[in-house]
């Protein structure tokens, strides 16, 4: 059989103290970190901590660090990682407090869904039919992926966004709540767009994709926290940083041609009394700016030159006026759906 | 010394929704302990369905076509009061999940979509793709964050304490502290999962170690029909994971070396959709026989290309991914090798309609205050062989009923005492486990346990076999008094944790397989090679097995034939 090294992250919570560990294991081609885990669990230190249960990546027990990067240690088998002989690294997930070896703390990662309220919450003073809820399938179909979350926590341990802010809901979370805010069964859709349109919420995410990559389960957070911030737009949920700088981004480049550094984070912050200590807070980007002459440029009446800004604006007009048209269809293509199944 | 009105150990589904169901009651304190976190459950590893007479897929279905079902899957083992409630209230169940936004997948008229399954003469799975459990459990977990129910999560029972046929509570261990204390509780409901650890091929997640059944049986509760367990006919090759039933749901082949769909030696009719022990028996017989595939001549193969890559792609996801994964083998573009895997528990507490744990003797006597509920319960509505897509529904079905008597006897129940001498056994368990220095270890029993289980009291049974596993088990047994643990701490000890688990196998393992002695038949899952064919003269009875320091007694119990709204089915020759 094969042999592998592994270096494993340890912490002893007697101690308090942290320590890489060496290990040598034996695997069959098909085998996972995990069985590696265990190997050495059962054969060489039982003292060695971790969680695990199914083993098909069904249970969200075993996500850690495997060479760096966020995963269910049950699906990752040693013959997909195993480079150049160099030893395979295992560390527990990041952004949650270690509790003992490669067990975190996973409270703060479940907290941001009590936060976000994510169940069903159905019309108030109205009792359910006395079968089920109709739901049209295209419905379904749209959230289904996001309902696959096994809450294993690997997109939060690599978000670049929780790092920074712990009080961030993280991709999980808002992933789930996607789901029940374009669920019809949920009464609470406005109410939810508006909660996460609030700091920490859907407009902090930086679109860095390292939750796309760690999700084990296909259910792209990332993808879904944007399709939420285009929904709350639409929702008219719109006196906030991020949807401030959504329009003023759009409004300058329709407008210039370009995007004009100067004029968005005024506009991001919002023309009113409040914005006045975040502008403030500004000054020292600005100086650097000015010092490296940026702003000068961005001061200087800039932009594309006139053929320029009618092409940029042509494509503006274009794909408004697609939108529209598709808005169109899709509302009759909705009437026609809903009043086919009220036939039924 | 902790205490509440309520404790609910083990936080699959039975367990959630007996929590959600006794927290209607708002002046009832209500607490549910699991020793992982309830996302965690391996109810959220079920996959193909919840089985519902709801007749959206046609129109011939009826509450009265699935209790038959169920008592013929059975093998006529089953007791028909409880096959009939599980049949009857499970639309209900269905609605109300639905309700709370569970995540079925759906027919193109928006109504919840259903499909085939082994042994149900309908199309009444309904299902969420390929993972059906997890979409229940998340949805369970959704209403239980929602109501607050206080959860002890990463918590161990060790015992359960009773005094003169009254529940008093559980001495437990928190598995972050390594603290052992006791939660005193008018009711506790039991609902801590199955058994399928002790064998070397399993579909069962680690946690499915026994505990709460094993915490009954030295409590002095018989166990019930311990020695069916269910072997699963498709499990990938070598680790035992589970690829649903649904599979065979759509349509998927099953061929031996020769290519060839040798169900149709078996069960002409039914083919691939034959219930599973069925299934599994022709399966190893072709492995026995040396038909078997691969270099190992160990598996048959499952052949998906009768379906249609867009259909695999929609319907089976999981499937297509546990393949390519944890097999390393593309389903679109191969078959793959499968083989029987120990998957599912029909013995366990003996309980009865309302989870109410009985004793199942002459008077028939009830456990004060002490419920079971799902797998780790003997209702018993599976018999000798349980139907895909019945324990998702026994497990909603049972733990909210089991729920509901709890919400209404709880209050006629005096409050209970844990004395510091009920925590003795375990204290001095965990001791001896931590000061231990003896030369055996626990990872070797367990393998040697699993592995002479899976051999001499697997798919296929006979005396030689069970007396040489009983023998061998003793031995086990044995060693494992001179067990040493290497880690010595209190704080998330798992070694600790894993070789209580071992003594718990140790513990159930002899319950299985002195039924299975004693039992001169082959029905359901329990087949015996030298008493090949049902005895219902001598064996339509019920196991009940309990603990003496020389091992199992056994005593038996009928099968209730008295089903309260129809006539009960007849006993008949089990054909497909």
């Amino acid at each position: 059989m094969p042999k592998q090294d592994f270096v494993i992250e340890r912490y002893d919570p007697v101690t308090e103290r942290s320590y890489e560990q060496q290990f040598t294991a034996e695997y069959e081609p098909g085998q996972t970190v995990l069985d590696c885990l265990n190997s050495i669990k059962w054969t060489q230190d039982g003292t060695l901590s971790f969680r695990w249960s199914c083993r098909h990546a069904i249970c969200g027990s075993c996500a850690m660090k495997v060479n760096g990067r966020s995963m269910l240690a049950c699906k990752t088998q040693v013959t997909d990682i195993v480079d150049r002989g160099d030893p395979i690294r295992v560390a527990p997930m990041g952004n949650q407090k270690v509790v003992k070896d490669l067990v975190v703390d996973i409270s703060n990662f479940l907290d941001a869904f009590e936060r976000a309220e994510t169940w069903l919450q159905e019309l108030p003073d109205q009792d359910p039919p006395s079968r089920e809820y109709r739901t049209d399938k295209e419905e379904f179909d749209r959230w289904s992926h996001t309902a696959t979350c096994i809450h294993c926590g690997a997109c939060y341990s690599d978000c670049t966004v929780v790092a920074a802010d712990p009080k961030f809901l993280g991709p999980a979370a808002l992933a789930k709540a996607y789901r029940f805010v374009f669920d019809s069964r949920d009464s609470k859709k406005h109410e939810r767009l508006e909660f996460l349109s609030e700091k920490h919420g859907i407009w902090d995410c930086t679109r860095c994709f390292m939750c796309i990559e760690a999700c084990p389960k296909d259910v792209l957070p990332m993808d879904a926290i944007m399709e939420l911030r285009t929904e709350a737009m639409r929702e008219g949920i719109t006196n906030n940083h991020g949807s401030r700088h959504s329009n003023a981004f759009r409004g300058g480049v329709r407008k210039r041609g370009r995007l004009d550094e100067a004029t968005l984070p005024i506009l991001s912050a919002g023309v009113r009394l409040g914005a006045i200590p975040e502008l403030i807070g500004y000054t020292p980007g600005a100086l650097r700016l000015l010092k490296s002459r940026k702003l000068i440029m961005a001061a200087k009446r800039h932009g594309a030159n006139r053929e320029g800004r009618r092409q940029v604006r042509r494509i503006f007009d274009e794909v408004e006026a697609e939108k529209a048209r598709s808005a169109v269809d899709a509302e009759a293509f909705a009437a026609e759906r809903s009043s086919a199944l009220m036939a039924h | 010394m902790l205490e509440h009105g309520v404790l609910i150990v083990g936080s699959g589904l039975a367990g959630m929704r007996a929590a959600l169901e006794v927290s209607e009651d708002p002046d009832l304190d209500v607490a549910l302990l699991t020793k992982v976190h309830p996302l965690r459950s391996h109810s959220g590893a079920a996959q193909g369905g919840i089985a519902a007479s709801l007749n959206n897929s046609n129109d011939e279905d009826s509450w009265e076509l699935h209790m038959y079902d169920t008592v013929k899957g059975a093998d006529f083992l089953a007791d028909q009061n409880a096959a009939e409630i599980l049949a009857r209230e499970a639309p209900e169940n269905i609605f109300e999940l639905e309700h709370w936004g569970c995540a079925f997948s759906r027919l193109e008229n928006g109504l919840i979509a259903q499909r085939r399954f082994g042994g149900h003469t309908q199309p009444r799975a309904v299902y969420a793709a390929d993972r059906t459990g997890h979409a229940l459990l998340t949805v369970l977990f959704e209403q239980l964050f929602r109501r607050g129910v206080k959860v002890y999560s990463e918590w161990y029972a060790l015992d359960l304490v009773l005094r003169d046929n009254v529940c008093q509570g559980v001495v437990v261990y928190d598995i972050l502290t390594g603290q052992i204390d006791a939660i005193a509780a008018k009711a506790v409901l039991f609902a801590t999962g199955g058994y399928g650890r002790a064998f070397q091929t399993t579909t069962n997640a680690a946690a499915s170690t026994g505990d709460g059944i094993v915490m009954a049986y030295r409590a002095g509760i018989p166990l019930e029909d311990m020695e069916f367990v269910q072997f699963h006919p498709t499990g990938l090759q070598g680790s035992g994971i589970l690829l649903s039933e649904a599979a065979r749901g759509e349509g998927a082949h099953i061929l031996n070396a020769e290519g060839r769909r040798f169900m149709e030696d078996y069960a002409p009719e039914r083919m691939e959709l034959a219930p599973r022990d069925i299934v599994a028996r022709a399966e190893q017989t072709e492995i026995d026989e040396g038909r078997g595939v691969t270099d190992k001549k160990d598996s048959v193969f499952m052949d998906f290309s009768p379906i249609g890559e867009e259909r695999i792609r929609y319907a089976l996801p999981s499937v297509l991914h546990l393949a390519r994964d944890f097999a390393g083998i593309d389903p679109l573009q191969a078959p793959v090798p499968i083989q029987p895997t120990a998957h599912y528990s029909m013995g366990g507490i003996p309980c009865d309609v309302d989870g109410m744990v009985r004793l199942k003797d002459q008077n028939d006597t009830p456990i004060v205050g002490f419920y079971a509920a799902g797998e780790c319960s003997c209702v018993s509505v599976h018999g000798a062989n349980r139907l895909g897509t019945n324990s998702l529904l026994e497990a909603v079905v049972f733990g909210r009923r089991a729920g509901r008597a709890i919400r209404t006897a709880v209050r006629d129940l005096a409050p209970t005492r844990i004395e510091e001498g009920d925590l003795q056994r375990a204290v001095a368990e965990v001791d001896r486990l931590l000061k231990g220095d003896g030369p055996e270890r626990a990872g070797a029993i367990r393998q040697e346990l699993r592995e002479v289980m899976m051999i001499d009291c697997g798919v296929f049974r006979t005396r030689p076999q069970l007396e040489n596993c009983l023998s061998t088990l003793k031995n086990l047994q044995e060693r494992y008094q001179r067990i040493a643990i290497d880690d010595k701490g209190w704080q998330f000890n798992t070694d600790l944790v894993e070789a209580i688990e071992l003594g718990h196998m140790l513990e159930y393992a002899e319950v299985i397989i002195t039924g299975a002695l004693a039992r001169e038949e082959s029905r359901g899952g329990h087949f015996r090679k030298d008493f090949p064919t049902r005895d219902d003269q001598r064996w339509h009875k019920h196991t009940l097995a309990y603990r003496t320091d020389d091992g199992p007694r056994l005593a038996y119990a009928d099968v209730n034939m008295q089903p309260q709204y129809r006539d009960p089915f007849p006993l008949e020759e089990r054909k497909y």
